[in-house]
């Protein structure tokens, strides 16, 4: 199974950039005309360079990221371009300006914080971290699947009483790689999708369960959402915010969809993942009354402002009401 | 034999020509849908003893299927698996490959399998007390709930219980725990595999208690 990435301009620039002059910095790059770099950037997501070894992959994405043109390397064999260009393509008024906070989705190596790769996206996502020498890693209880054998793990408790009330893992495992670095697979329990976020002082909100994995600089804390809110968002009272600078990683149920928020944007209240600190966020009906009670969307998360927003394609409770029926046990009373 | 693995990671199926005369052997129920000339006989796991032990320790089948092309032209069916997951293929060549319980999905009749206690240390990190014991030489498919990915191993390394899938023969399995005693009653790791030795394992990325642990609080 060797993987081999593909080099793909997402048709986005990078923050600040000028959009001729990048344009015409990747024509010169791979010495094109003006006209037909334009027509290349028009068809993005396009890959420039396919089913390379990872090298000659990040050296492409160098020499593209300093043209201003934003691209990413994508796992050849995962195919799942077309699924990301989708969701940006979902986006509401799109603008090309790059917003603060970049997820490198797709990315096999990251190039700032702790190398790593996803694989078995996005049905059964499999995360490979190479723990530096000397690192420590923070990975949700009960998800590692292998591991060097010279990583020492040690249990935390972590998000204190919040944590408790929820019905999640009380605890945190810390893996650290005391001689030298080392590799450490994580397989969270529930299928679906994993999105690595490289945090540089901004903050993020996940849903409870969300959490894979962290750098020991992302502080993690629980917060209460509010009664009302809570009552209604069909997950839990808290969130977990992770705030600090460092490497995140977290998961859902089903493939993850990142939308940029501009302005106002609704999502079912049972498929948000995460959001950026920043957005307000209300709980509301979709239509009146009637509606409320028949269309069965029943409340919504109306968010507002400017920020990011990932939701996730199915959530948990539309699939144990569908397999329920099909279950022979009795429910818990 | 020609052969495709196809559909997503999520819900593989293989799609195997027979070539005339071909055999394929096949887990039971593990056909979905073939040319209506390919012929099928339903097959005693290697005799009733071994079948038996086969089903009840190894979870398979006590018969096995043989399908077979009797016509002059290619015939075309399809295989699958009773779990959501990933399906492997792999050539042997008089070589030997474990597999884990309930792995096995079909198989060229080169083939054996045999059934092999795998010690106590297998069987208290829930890898099972038997294990599948493929010899011979032609194609295998076996699959497993989630994506199955490979990993070289060289030395040691550590796989999570109800993880591993396959390996090669020269790997060994032992036992130990993931942490001190606190981390490993607290931290959800317990007992850990410790595979040693040389040679390609493939795991899968999901288990079926990580499902039901996310899963069953929500009913």
């Amino acid at each position: 199974m060797h993987t081999t990435y593909n080099v793909v301009i997402t048709g986005k620039l990078a923050a600040g950039a000028d959009k001729t002059a990048a344009i015409n910095a990747f024509g010169a790059l791979f010495k094109l005309s003006p006209e037909k770099s334009q027509s290349v950037f028009n068809k993005a997501p396009v890959a420039v360079k396919s089913n390379t070894d990872k090298t000659t992959a990040e050296k492409f994405y160098r020499a593209i990221s300093k043209t201003g043109l934003e691209c990413r390397v994508v796992d050849a064999t995962a195919g799942d371009t077309p699924a990301v260009s989708q969701g940006q393509k979902d986006t509401p008024a799109s603008s090309p300006a790059a917003p603060a906070a970049t997820t490198d989705n797709d990315t096999p190596v990251t190039f700032k914080g702790f190398s790593y790769k996803i694989e078995g996206r996005p049905d059964y996502s499999f995360l490979t971290v190479e723990i530096p020498a000397n690192e420590t890693l923070k990975v949700e209880a009960s998800a590692m699947a292998t591991m060097d054998t010279h990583l020492v793990m040690k249990t935390k408790l972590k998000g204190g009483f919040g944590r408790f009330l929820t019905g999640e893992s009380l605890f945190l495992n810390e893996f650290s790689a005391a001689n030298g670095a080392a590799e450490i697979g994580i397989a969270p329990g529930t299928p679906g999708d994993l999105v690595h976020q490289h945090l540089d002082g901004q903050t993020l909100f996940l849903q409870n369960s969300a959490f894979v994995a962290a750098t020991m600089d992302v502080n993690l804390d629980t917060k209460w959402q509010g009664m009302l809110k809570g009552f209604f968002s069909g997950e839990s009272f808290f969130l977990i915010r992770a705030s600090g600078k460092g490497d995140l990683w977290f998961n859902s149920y089903g493939a993850i969809i990142e939308i940029d928020v501009e302005d106002d944007y609704v999502v079912d209240t049972s498929n948000i993942v995460a959001f950026t600190e920043g957005l307000e966020y209300e709980i509301t009906k979709v239509g009146g009354y009637k509606s409320l009670f028949l269309s069965g969307e029943g409340f919504v998360c109306r968010f507002k402002g400017k920020g990011k927003v990932w939701i996730q394609t199915r959530n948990a409770q539309a699939f144990t009401s569908w397999a329920h029926f099909f279950r022979p046990v009795k429910s818990k009373k | 034999m020609k052969s495709e693995i196809k559909g997503s990671q999520a819900f593989s199926y293989v799609e195997v020509e027979l070539a005339p005369d071909e055999v394929i052997v096949t887990e039971s129920d593990a056909m979905s849908s073939m040319d209506a000339d390919i012929e099928l006989k339903a097959r005693l796991n290697g005799g009733l003893f071994k079948g038996l032990l086969r089903k009840y320790l190894g979870g398979e089948s006590l018969f096995v299927n043989h399908f077979s092309n009797p016509t002059n032209t290619p015939k075309k069916m399809t295989i699958v698996q009773g779990t959501p997951g990933e399906i492997c293929h792999r050539k042997l060549d008089d070589e030997v490959y474990y597999l884990q319980p309930g792995a096995f999905i079909a198989c060229s009749p080169g083939i054996t399998l045999g059934l092999e206690f795998a010690g106590l240390v297998s069987f208290i990190s829930r890898e099972g007390l038997f294990r599948l014991k493929m010899s011979g030489s032609g194609d295998l498919y076996f699959g497993a709930y989630g994506a199955l990915l490979e990993r070289e191993v060289d030395g040691e390394y550590i796989v999570d219980s109800s993880h591993l899938v396959a390996y090669e023969p020269g790997i060994k399995l032992k036992l130990q725990l993931a942490g001190g005693i606190f981390s490993s009653l607290f931290g959800g790791e317990g007992l850990v595999t410790r595979v040693e030795g040389k040679g390609k394992i493939i795991i899968q990325s999901r288990s079926i208690t990580g499902l039901a642990g996310w899963l069953n609080p929500k009913f």
